[in-house]
C-alpha cells in the first residue's frame, strides 16, 4: 500500500511504513522543497502553513506540515510556497509583502503567504463585507507568529490586496 | 539549488595567529546577492528610495535561503553524504556525570559516536574567548583584557569561556543544559528514531553519581563589573569620565561616601523613592532555530561552517583558539564560513555557544559533513536567553522636581557560559541615569555567573531593564508629590552638554523637550481623562502611562570598514562589515549611495569582516594618530542599531572617494575638460551631468568603460573610526587632497584588482574624552501606552501605543517604522507575556516550546498605524530632522522598545492604582495587586 498525495502538482507516492513522518520533513528531504518553515515544531507559530485541498472539499485549506502526518495528506493536492505562483511570478499577496516591507528577517512569510492566499481566494469565491474584513484577516491569520515585524505591515498588506479583490467582485 | 549559485565571489582571506601558527580565516556570504528591482515597481531605480528589502524576493518565495534550508548536498564541492549530530544536555549541577546509558536506545537508533568531554583537550573542551569586538570599549575593559591576556593564549586577548563544552566524566555540570555528550548519526534515520526515544527522557540516558551540593561558594560576578559614581556637586565634578582609571578607583569610595552624607544631612528637603525591581529572563525567540553544517576536509587541514551567525569575526576567532591551541590533535590552516542570514536574531546569535557547539561535531565525524539543527525545544534550552534581572536602589528628587541622585544596583543572571552579559549590566548602568541630569549617582551592575541558561546580549542591551527602573520611579515620584509626570521629567531634560551618569556630556542634540511637546499635543494623553471616562462608562478600566528613553548605540569606540565596486557595465557593489539578520542594514545601505553615485547598489554583500585586513591599518588601544596606518579599531558590533549612523557614514564617505577618485577623473576624460570640479556635475536621471547644461551627460556604463580602459580605480575601500565625532583626514586622491571623514582609504585597481593605499594626512582625531564617557550618540523615544484591564480575570489588552521617537534623518522609512513596530510588538510581550523560570522549572528542562512561553501574536498587538479615537493602533511619529543632523540617521532598532515596558506599568499604576514592578506583569501578578 503507498500514500498518494500531490505537491505544486507533482504526484508523490510513499510507502506505507513511512505513514507517520511529517509532511516537512518530506518536503525538506525528499523533495529538497525547503521554502516551507519550521519554527516549534509543535503546530503553535504557524511558520510551516502550506495549503491542502482534500476530497470532499473543494477549498483550499490551511494545515500544519511540522505537525501534519503523510498518511493525512494521501488523496490530497498540497501546495507549498513554491507553488504559489508559476516561473517568476508573484502572486498578488507575495507582491503586496514585498511592497510593503511587511517583514524583515522573513522566516514566517512563507506561512503568512500560504495563509492569506487561501484567505483571498476564499473572498475571491465568497465575497464578505469590507466592514468584516479586519475580523477575516484576524481570523485567518492572527494566529501566526512574526518575531520581526509587529503585524502591522502584514494586516495592512493583506487588507489592501482583499479590498482589491472585494471592489472587483462588486 | 546549489550553494554556489546563491553566493557571491568568495571574501578574500584574512589570517590569524594561533598558538601553533597562522590559520587563515575566509567568510563567503551568500548575502551577495542581486537586490533585483521589477519594471513593475514604481519606485524601482529611483537613487536613494528602497522599493522593497533586498533579498525580500526570496523570502517571499520561498527560495533556498537560511541555514535551515542547505544540507550537504547543496554545497558544491561537499560530500554528499551527511551526518547528525545531538547533544545531551545536563539536568543537574549537583552531580557528578558519570557516562551516558544507550541500553535503553531501539538498535535502528543507535549513534555511530559518541563523544564524551575526556575526549577532548583542554583548549577544545573548553575554548579561550577571543576579544575582538566591542569589549574592548573602555579603558577599564582594555585593563581587564590585559590582565587576562597574560594568562591566556600567550597575550592574544582572550578569555575563558567560564565553563567546558563537554563535561568531563565524573565532573559536575557547572550550568543546567551544558552538554554532557555528543552523539553523532550516521544516517537520518537513526537520528530521528534516537531523537524520538530520547526526548523528554533525559534521566534514561545520562548517569550520575551522587548528590555532591554542586558548586561551592558564592555566586561569582563575570567580569568586568560596572561602577559610576558621580559627584557633579559643590563645584566638584567627580565621575568616572572626569577620572582617569587609577584616580578614579582610588576616589569612587570616597564619593560614594559624599553623597550618602550629603542625602543624609539634606534628607529634610529631598524626597527618596525607593526602587525595587525585576525582570525576567527572556528568549529572542528568532523563528528559525539555529542550525548549521560542519565539514572537516582533512586533507585540506579546512573546517567549513555554514550557519547565521550575527558574529562571524567573533566566532572564527574563537574557533581558532580551539583549533590552534597547543594541545588540538587537529590541525587546521583554514576555516572558512559561509554566514546565510539568520532567521531573526536579536542579538541572540551574536556570540552564540551554537557555532562552537557546530565546530566541535566535524573533527569527529570521519571526514563526513555534519548537519547540527536544533528544534524550538533545544533553542530554548540552549540558545542565549536576554538575562533576567534585579535592581534595588533610589531614586532622590528636591522638592523643586529636580532630580538629585540615582542609586542603582544591578544584578543581571549571565547563567553558565560567559557571553556578553557584564556589557549588558554596563550599557544597563549608564541608561538607568535615562535622559535626565542628574548630579549624583552611584551605580553598581553586574552579570552573575549561575547555573541557567547563558545570557547574553539582546534588542536593548540593558536599556528596557534600564529604563523600567528609573521611569517607573519617575512616575511614582511624581504621584506621591501630586506633581505632574511629564512636568516632573521636563525640570530634568538633559541637553547635548548634560553630563551623564557616567560624567561625559550626551554630546549630542537630543530635543527631549520637542518629544514631550509632542506626547502632550497627542490624543491620547491629551485626552486621557476623557477616555478613561469612556472606558469606564462602558465597565472597563483603562489608563494611560508615558515613559521616556534616551538608548544609545553604537560603543564609544566604533571603526566601520566599506567597499565601494564598480563593475565593467557600471553596477555598483558594497561589501560591509555590517552583519545583517532582517536584510534592512543591506537595503539601508544599497539606498544611501544613490544620491552620491546616482544610482543604488545593485549588490550588498554583508558580515565581511575580512575587509579591515584590506586597509593596512593597524588597530591599537593606544593609537597613533599621527601615523597613517593607524587606528583605534578595525571593527565593532555587528548590532543593527549601527547601520542608521555608523555603517551609513563609512558607506557615503566611501562612495565620496569613489566619486572624486574614478567618477569625476573619467567624466572630465571623456568631456575632455580637466579641470570639471564635484560642484560642476549632477546627477539628473540616473546620468552624470553639468550643471551649466552645456556637456552631454554620461551613463555608468559609460563612465565604467571610461574607468576601466584608462586604468582608473574601479573600487574604493574607506575605514571610519568614531569616539565622540568621526576622525578625518586629507587624502590626495586624482592629484588634488580631499577631506574625508575617513581614517583609511585604499583605491582598487581596475587593471587587476590590486590595492593602493593612500595615506591620511591632517588627521582630525577623535574626541579624547569620548573613551570614557560610555555613549555619545543616542536616540530618544517616548511611549504613551493606553491600555485595558480586566480587573476580574487580570488580563492586559493594549489598546493604542504612540510612538515619538529622535531617528534623525530617516533613510529608509518603512524600515524605521517596521522597526518601531516589531520593536513594540517584543516589547509588549517582554512585559505582559513571555516568562520562563530558572532552573528545571525553566526551559533548561529540555520541555518548553511555545505551548508554555507565549509571545505576541496580532491581536495582542494594536495593527492599524494610524491613531483614531475608538481603534487600536501603534503611531510612529518622527521628529523631523535639523541642521544639525546633517543628513545622518540615529540607530534606533533599540529605541522604541526600551520604554514601552515602564509605560505599560504606568499605564497600570494609572488604571488601578498598583505599581507592578515585576515582569512580565502576567494576570496573576494583576490580580495579586489588586488584593494587597
Amino acid at each position: 500500500m503507498t500514500i498518494g498525495f500531490a505537491v505544486n502538482g507533482v504526484a508523490c507516492n510513499v510507502g506505507d511504513e513511512r505513514r507517520d513522518e511529517k509532511l516537512i520533513d518530506f518536503l525538506h528531504e525528499d523533495l529538497n522543497l525547503t521554502g516551507t518553515k519550521l519554527c516549534c515544531g509543535i503546530a503553535i507559530c504557524r511558520a510551516c502553513t502550506v495549503s491542502l485541498k482534500k476530497p470532499p472539499n473543494r477549498d483550499a485549506t490551511p494545515i500544519l506540515a511540522c505537525s501534519t502526518p503523510l498518511w493525512m495528506v494521501n488523496g490530497a493536492k498540497v501546495t507549498t510556497i513554491e507553488g504559489v505562483a508559476p516561473g517568476d511570478s508573484l502572486a498578488p499577496i507575495q507582491d503586496a509583502f514585498l511592497k510593503d516591507f511587511s517583514f524583515q528577517c522573513g522566516y514566517c512569510t512563507p506561512g503568512f503567504v500560504m495563509a492569506a492566499q487561501i484567505l483571498l481566494d476564499h473572498l475571491a469565491s465568497a465575497p464578505r463585507k469590507p466592514v468584516d474584513l479586519d475580523a477575516q484577516i484576524e481570523s485567518a491569520l492572527g494566529g501566526h507568529i512574526c518575531r520581526c515585524t509587529g503585524y502591522v505591515r502584514y494586516f495592512e498588506a493583506v487588507k489592501s490586496t482583499a479590498e482589491i479583490i472585494l471592489r472587483g467582485k462588486s | 539549488m546549489d550553494l554556489e549559485n546563491i553566493t557571491g565571489p568568495i571574501a578574500r582571506r584574512t589570517f590569524l595567529r594561533t598558538a601553533t601558527g597562522l590559520i587563515a580565516a575566509t567568510i563567503v556570504s551568500p548575502g551577495a546577492v542581486q537586490a533585483k528591482e521589477r519594471s513593475n515597481d514604481s519606485k524601482a531605480g529611483r537613487p536613494g528610495v528602497a522599493p522593497h528589502l533586498i533579498d525580500a524576493r526570496k523570502k517571499v518565495t520561498g527560495a533556498k535561503f537560511y541555514a535551515r534550508d542547505f544540507y550537504a548536498r547543496d554545497v558544491k564541492g561537499w560530500p554528499k553524504e551527511q551526518w547528525y549530530a545531538l547533544y545531551l544536555c545536563a539536568t543537574t549541577t549537583r552531580r557528578p556525570f558519570l557516562d551516558v546509558n544507550m541500553s535503553g536506545l531501539p538498535s535502528d537508533a543507535m549513534p555511530a559516536k559518541v563523544i564524551l568531554g575526556n575526549n577532548l583537550t583542554a583548549s577544545i573542551r573548553a575554548p579561550a574567548l577571543r576579544y575582538t569586538r566591542d569589549f574592548m570599549v573602555e579603558q577599564t575593559s582594555l585593563a581587564h583584557i590585559q590582565r587576562e591576556a597574560a594568562l591566556t593564549l600567550g597575550g592574544r586577548f582572550s578569555s575563558p569561556i567560564g565553563a567546558d563544552l563537554l563535561v568531563k566524566p565524573g565532573a559536575t555540570p557547572t550550568f543546567l543544559g551544558q552538554g554532557v555528550a555528543l552523539l553523532l548519526f550516521s544516517t537520518l534515520a537513526a537520528y530521528r528514531a534516537a531523537r524520538r526515544a530520547m526526548q523528554f527522557r533525559d534521566d534514561d540516558f545520562q548517569v550520575y553519581g551522587p548528590d555532591n551540593g554542586g558548586a561551592p561558594g558564592a555566586p561569582v560576578p563575570y567580569s568586568p563589573q560596572t561602577q559610576y559614581v558621580k559627584y557633579f556637586r559643590d563645584g566638584e565634578n567627580f565621575s568616572y569620565a572626569t577620572r582617569d582609571d587609577n584616580a578614579y578607583k582610588q576616589s569612587a569610595p570616597t564619593y560614594r561616601a559624599k553623597i550618602i552624607d550629603y542625602l543624609k544631612s539634606h534628607e529634610g528637603e529631598l524626597f527618596r523613592q525607593p526602587v525595587t525591581l525585576d525582570t525576567q529572563a527572556m528568549d529572542p525567540m528568532f523563528m528559525e532555530p539555529e542550525t548549521g553544517l560542519s565539514w572537516h576536509n582533512k586533507d585540506a587541514q579546512r573546517l567549513e561552517l555554514l550557519l547565521g551567525t550575527q558574529s562571524p569575526d567573533g566566532d572564527i576567532a574563537t574557533i581558532s583558539s580551539m583549533f590552534g591551541a597547543t594541545d588540538s590533535p587537529i590541525k587546521l590552516t583554514e576555516i572558512r564560513l559561509t554566514n546565510c542570514p539568520p532567521g531573526g536574531a536579536f542579538g541572540g546569535r551574536d556570540a552564540s555557544p551554537f557555532t562552537l557547539l557546530l565546530a566541535l561535531v566535524a573533527p569527529f565525524a570521519e571526514g563526513h559533513p555534519v548537519r547540527l539543527m536544533h528544534d524550538r525545544f533545544d533553542q530554548f534550552r540552549l540558545g542565549l536567553k536576554r538575562p533576567g534581572a534585579k535592581m534595588t536602589g533610589a531614586i532622590t528628587v528636591g522638592s523643586d522636581m529636580s532630580l538629585q541622585c540615582v542609586q542603582m544596583t544591578m544584578n543581571f543572571n549571565g547563567g553558565g557560559l560567559k557571553n556578553l552579559s557584564p556589557y549588558v549590566a554596563n550599557l544597563a548602568a549608564l541608561a538607568v541615569g535615562g535622559a535626565y541630569a542628574i548630579p549624583m549617582a552611584s551605580i553598581d551592575a553586574q552579570s552573575m555567573q549561575s547555573q541557567d541558561i547563558p545570557g547574553g546580549s539582546q534588542r536593548g542591551f540593558g536599556g528596557p531593564e534600564a529604563f523600567f527602573a528609573i521611569e517607573t520611579a519617575l512616575d511614582d515620584i511624581a504621584a506621591a508629590k501630586s506633581w505632574d509626570p511629564l512636568a516632573l521629567r521636563r525640570a530634568n531634560l538633559a541637553q547635548s552638554t548634560t553630563a551623564t551618569v557616567v560624567g561625559g556630556q550626551f554630546n549630542q542634540e537630543l530635543r527631549l523637550n520637542e518629544i514631550l511637546d509632542k506626547t502632550e499635543a497627542h490624543p491620547l494623553w491629551a485626552q486621557r481623562a476623557n477616555l478613561k471616562a469612556e472606558f469606564a462608562a462602558r465597565g472597563e478600566t483603562y489608563g494611560t502611562g508615558f515613559a521616556l528613553s534616551a538608548q544609545a548605540y553604537g560603543t564609544s569606540a566604533d571603526g566601520v570598514v566599506a567597499a565601494i565596486h564598480f563593475d565593467k557595465n557600471g553596477s555598483i557593489t558594497i561589501r560591509t562589515d555590517a552583519v545583517d539578520f532582517g536584510n534592512g542594514s543591506s537595503t539601508t545601505l544599497s539606498v544611501v549611495v544613490g544620491p552620491i553615485l546616482g544610482v543604488n547598489a545593485q549588490a550588498v554583500v554583508a558580515g565581511d569582516y575580512t575587509l579591515f585586513g584590506q586597509t593596512g591599518l593597524a588597530a591599537s588601544y593606544t593609537p597613533d594618530w599621527d601615523n597613517p596606518l593607524s587606528t583605534a579599531k578595525g571593527v565593532g558590533s555587528s548590532s543593527a542599531c549601527l547601520t542608521g549612523f555608523h555603517q551609513v557614514h563609512v558607506v557615503q564617505e566611501t562612495a565620496r572617494a569613489f566619486m572624486q577618485s574614478a567618477i569625476l577623473p573619467a567624466a572630465r576624460l571623456l568631456w575632455n575638460r580637466p579641470h570639471v570640479a564635484y560642484e560642476d556635475v549632477a546627477w539628473v536621471e540616473g546620468r552624470l551631468s553639468a550643471k551649466r547644461g552645456d556637456l552631454e551627460p554620461l551613463t555608468h556604463a559609460r563612465l565604467a568603460q571610461a574607468i576601466y580602459s584608462h586604468g582608473l580605480p574601479s573600487g574604493v575601500l574607506g575605514h571610519a573610526f568614531f569616539q565622540g565625532g568621526w576622525v578625518s583626514g586629507s587624502y590626495a586622491i586624482a592629484g588634488s587632497p580631499i577631506t574625508l571623514e575617513l581614517d583609511g582609504l585604499t583605491l582598487y585597481s581596475s587593471a587587476d584588482g590590486g590595492r593602493n593605499r593612500i595615506d591620511r594626512t591632517k588627521t582630525g582625531k577623535p574626541l579624547a574624552s569620548a573613551l570614557r564617557s560610555s555613549r555619545t550618540v543616542w536616540a530618544p523615544c517616548a511611549n504613551i501606552v493606553g491600555l485595558v484591564v480586566d480587573r476580574s480575570t487580570g488580563t492586559v489588552r493594549i489598546e493604542n501605543v504612540a510612538s515619538i521617537l529622535n531617528a534623525g534623518h530617516v533613510h529608509v522609512p518603512e524600515l524605521v517604522s517596521g522597526q518601531s513596530q516589531g520593536g513594540v510588538a517584543m516589547a509588549i510581550g517582554y512585559t505582559l507575556l513571555e516568562d520562563m523560570p530558572d532552573g528545571l522549572a525553566g526551559p533548561a528542562s529540555g520541555a518548553w516550546n511555545l505551548n508554555r512561553y507565549h509571545v505576541p501574536r496580532m491581536a495582542d498587538v494594536p495593527h492599524r498605524s494610524r491613531y483614531k479615537r475608538g481603534h487600536r493602533a501603534q503611531e510612529l511619529i518622527t521628529l523631523p530632522e535639523t541642521p544639525q543632523d546633517s543628513g545622518r540617521g540615529r540607530g534606533i532598532a533599540e529605541a522604541v522598545m526600551c520604554s514601552i515596558a515602564p509605560a505599560i506599568s504606568n499605564a497600570l499604576r494609572d488604571a488601578l492604582g498598583v505599581r507592578y514592578s515585576s515582569l512580565p506583569i502576567t494576570p496573576a501578578k494583576i490580580l495579586s495587586g489588586l488584593q494587597q
